[in-house]
């Protein structure tokens, strides 16, 4: 029988607020799903839709972005700055057939522990349902294949 | 007296009197129908000059090979009104003086062309303006439709199978007026973004990263489509994205050569539904 399916999720943070945020959850013993991993940035600003192609070119069915709240920034702006970027790379993922489902984005501040681990909940539920990211995976087998001569 | 002549007598007069070192125009194609680049620098090559409906190609690429304005003086170009867009572009993120660049503009509408006045680039705005409030639709636009209504799966598909074709020769890049960095992200190995073979994994990337880069930057002007040798419609991702930042920051590429680079800036504002 094969192993019931675990969503790799990788998380991409800014640390004065979701990895602050995260911090809280976890000395308050807030349990959360286990399928994340946690990339810590300085800003959001800093999150270079780069860091999202190559998480799912290694292989993560899910990916979330999560920063400081809108005038919370720890720069001043990075965060303004990296909202305007999301809006445009989520179209183009969108038009490009990568379903939003996959990519999610997020608000949470240092105090909010609790919505950090229910935003990991939900968000790992909702990809479990949805299931691996066959369609990339399997471009990335391809890329395995070995060459025939 | 046709348009092609009075362009070609003002590019004599220019490049006589030493207003510009150099007229970058179109010359005779290797077939009929075909058209190429021409560079004059001498008032006796004018006549080489050929202005019809086949010159679609947006020379505004040139204005930015290596050294070209570095001596300060003028150049001389042939321009559609996305070209003129491009150099708005161009001057907006600092890679070119608009007031270098004296334009030749013209329009093209079926096999008809027009003149279109003026000399620098902002004498233009009324003509970018009114393409603005026309909202350009896409070259095809039924398949475009249909591709949105695609689910997620079937998108990917199409784009799967577009993709596929390519073969990562990047004259989509070279031929754009936009992709004018010195290096590109896909030619950086330390770290390596972007797989560099054409394999589908590569292929997606290469073109995700080339359409992001260009929003809100492109000015559909087709250059990079009809570069394409298998033929993958680049135009319909940049017209979607062209499409994205005008709704979504009423932002509509190469209005003014003072115009603020729409990923480089923001408002306090931009209204999202997506962010948790
Ligand atoms: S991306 Fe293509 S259509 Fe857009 S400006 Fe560049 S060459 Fe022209
Ligand atoms: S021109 Fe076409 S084949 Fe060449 S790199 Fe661009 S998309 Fe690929």
């Amino acid at each position: 029988m094969s192993e019931p399916f675990e969503p790799k999720i990788i998380a991409f943070v800014c640390t004065y607020c979701t990895y602050a945020g995260a911090d809280l959850a976890g000395t308050s013993r807030l349990k959360y799903a286990p399928n994340v991993r946690i990339i810590r940035l300085p800003c959001t600003g800093r999150i270079s839709p780069m860091f999202i192609l190559k998480a799912l070119q290694k292989g993560a069915d899910g990916v979330l972005i999560s920063g400081c709240h809108p005038g919370d920034c720890h720069f001043t702006h990075g965060n303004y700055h990296a909202r305007r970027r999301w809006m445009v790379f989520r179209a183009l993922l969108d038009f490009i057939g990568i379903p939003p489902e996959r990519v999610k984005y997020s608000w949470i501040s240092a105090a909010e522990g609790v919505k950090f681990a229910e935003f990991i909940n939900t968000v790992t539920e909702d990809i479990r349902k949805l299931g691996p990211f066959e369609q990339y995976s399997q471009l990335i087998e391809q890329t395995q294949a070995s060459a025939s001569l | 007296m046709s348009i092609e002549e009075q362009y070609r007598t003002r590019a004599k007069e220019l490049l006589s009197g030493g207003a510009v070192k150099m007229v970058i125009g179109y010359g005779k194609g290797t077939t009929a129908s075909r058209r190429r680049p021409l560079f004059i620098s001498s008032p006796d090559d004018v006549e080489r000059l050929v202005l019809d409906d086949a010159c679609i190609t947006n020379l505004s690429g040139y204005l930015v090979s290596e050294g070209l304005l570095s001596d300060e003086k003028r150049v001389a170009v042939f321009l559609r009104p996305e070209g003129i867009r491009a150099v708005n572009i161009l001057a907006a993120e600092s890679q070119l003086d608009a007031e270098q660049i004296v334009i030749f503009g013209f329009d093209v509408s079926g096999t008809e062309v027009r003149a279109l006045k003026g000399i620098h680039v902002e004498e233009f705005s009324d003509v970018i303006g009114s393409i603005k409030e026309g909202a350009p639709e896409a070259s095809e636009e039924e398949l475009f439709e249909k591709i949105e209504k695609m689910s997620p799966q079937e998108r990917f598909s199409f784009w799967q199978e577009e993709f596929a074709k390519c073969i990562k020769c990047y004259a989509c890049r070279q031929a754009c007026p936009m992709c004018y960095c010195r290096r590109c992200i896909v030619d950086s190995n330390q770290p390596q973004w972007v797989n560099t073979s054409s394999h589908s994994l590569g292929n997606f990337e290469w073109n995700i990263v080339r359409a992001f880069h260009l929003s809100g930057r492109c000015v559909e002007c087709g250059n990079c489509d009809r570069a394409c040798p298998v033929n993958i419609p680049l135009r319909l991702i940049n017209h979607r994205m062209a499409e994205e930042v005008l709704g979504a920051f009423d932002h509509f590429a190469g209005m003014s050569k003072t115009q603020e680079p729409v990923l480089a800036s923001f408002k306090k504002d931009d209204s999202e539904t997506f962010i948790l």
